[in-house]
């Protein structure tokens, strides 16, 4: 800080050598707190050589355009399946099994999509298996439950309908 | 050569120019000579405008030495009024071993892309703001390798562009043998996509991109990938998108719109992005 107080018409030369020096005895300081790697981060280079283009990936629609579509198509469509039973009133168990199904499938997919985003397939593999394999299972076990609060107990949408009256 | 022969008009002009016109008006290439012409300038009773700037350092000749701030304190009434013109009179006379690019010095090169104030912008386009005596911090563009103090490493930047083939792709000749021709309306689809200049401002201010840039394209190199997809000379359109057509290259882009709102050209790569999910659609 001490910069501030000097005046722009005096070269500063010398003063930036001594604040050079100062930080120079520092040396290989990078790490205050104790290091976790959690995520190693990427090699410090970039792969192939300058004029090579980058590798394009195999054309995949399934994790592409047709997983875009299907997600959005599944969020457009729970839209109406939550209003639908309180506007008409009247409680089907077939619509409630509808709904707890797309709940599911959106949550499965959005899940899914931040794995994608947060544990990289190309940096950390492994963890990005067990990941995906942990929703899979995470999924299984929800729609266990709901199947069987759907069948034994009163359902989704009356459920939804006691918490918001009490 | 352009130099002298500019700062001698500029003595010429100062004499022929009122007194009280402010000096910026009078402003060429930040230099020596420069703040000698100015300085009889403001000798009339100008108070010094100083504004300190933070600028990141660092050296790849000592490579364990931790990156810094450095400040450089400026008086505003002897610099240009943009970023550009104060990054070049610190390294004329303050520092030259600041170390940064920069080209054109009017937003059509690109090279001057930097983090100023937290936002990524050209220096050149970019204005110091002058009501104000806060600090101004100026870093390389984010999520970047840096090759030294303000210049990032933009090589995978360049090659993910070499990867979508940025050129025109066709077989059928022209029916007259001449240029291929568009209408009127055709060519318009390209108006806000082949102004991008590609300073990388958008990439990199982008948190998809910063997670995933190995993958992910990211929206600079999209909209390109757009104005290629939307150019109707070009007849590669199916390979163009089945290229696109994977998890990582396009889909990783969540219409966050950092990219929209810091381009310094005022181009809308987010858009650009949505038009190509919504042909991929369907």
């Amino acid at each position: 800080m001490a910069s501030i107080a000097r005046s722009s018409a005096l070269l500063k030369q010398v003063a930036a050598k001594q604040s050079v020096a100062a930080t120079g005895l520092r040396v290989a300081a990078f790490h205050t707190t104790s290091r976790k790697s959690l995520l190693p981060p990427p090699p410090q280079r970039i792969e192939g050589t300058v004029n090579d283009p980058v590798h394009v990936p195999p054309t995949s629609p399934s994790h592409g355009s047709y997983h875009w579509t299907f997600d959005r198509v599944v969020a457009a469509g729970l839209i109406p399946l939550t209003v639908a039973p309180f506007a008409a009133g009247s409680l089907n168990p077939t619509m409630d099994a509808i709904l707890a199904a797309t709940i599911l499938i959106h949550s499965h997919t959005g899940f899914g999509n931040i794995i994608v985003d947060y544990v990289p397939q190309k940096r950390v593999p492994t963890a990005r298996k067990l990941f995906t394999w942990g929703l899979n299972a995470a999924t299984v076990l929800v729609g266990l439950a709901l199947y069987e609060f759907e069948t034994t107990d009163v359902g989704l949408t009356e459920t939804i309908k006691r918490v918001w009256k009490a | 050569m352009a130099a002298l022969r500019s700062s001698s008009a500029r003595v010429l002009a100062a004499a022929s120019r009122p007194a009280f016109r402010p000096v910026v008006a009078a402003r060429g290439m930040a230099n020596l000579a420069d703040g000698a012409t100015h300085s009889n300038h403001a000798s009339d009773g100008q108070s010094p405008k100083l504004k300190t700037f933070q600028i990141y350092r660092w050296n790849p000749d000592t490579p364990t030495e931790k990156p810094r701030m450095q400040s450089y304190t400026l008086d505003l009434n002897k610099t240009g009024p943009m970023v550009l013109d104060a990054l070049v009179r610190i390294k004329n006379e303050l520092d030259p071993t600041l170390t940064f690019r920069r080209s054109c010095r009017e937003g059509i090169c690109g090279s001057c892309a930097m983090n100023i104030n937290g936002t990524n912008t050209l220096a050149c386009l970019c204005r110091i703001p002058a009501d104000n005596s806060a600090e101004m911090k100026i870093y390389p563009l984010p999520h970047t390798y840096v090759v030294k103090d303000l210049v990032p490493d933009l090589t995978l930047f360049y090659k993910q562009y070499k990867s979508i083939k940025p050129y025109l792709q066709r077989d059928t000749p022209s029916p007259d043998g001449k240029e291929y021709r568009q209408t009127k309306a055709d060519r318009k689809k390209l108006d806000g996509l082949y102004e991008c200049i590609l300073c990388a401002c958008c990439s990199t201010s982008c948190p998809s991109y910063w997670w995933n840039s190995e993958e992910y394209l990211g929206p600079a190199i999209l909209l390109q990938s757009y104005r290629w997809l939307a150019d109707s000379r070009d007849e590669r359109h199916a390979q163009r998108k089945d290229a696109l057509n994977n998890s990582m290259s396009l889909y990783r882009c969540h219409t966050i719109l950092n990219c929209t709102r810091t381009c310094p050209k005022g181009l809308n790569p987010g858009l650009a992005i949505a038009n190509i999910k919504k042909e991929l659609a369907f």
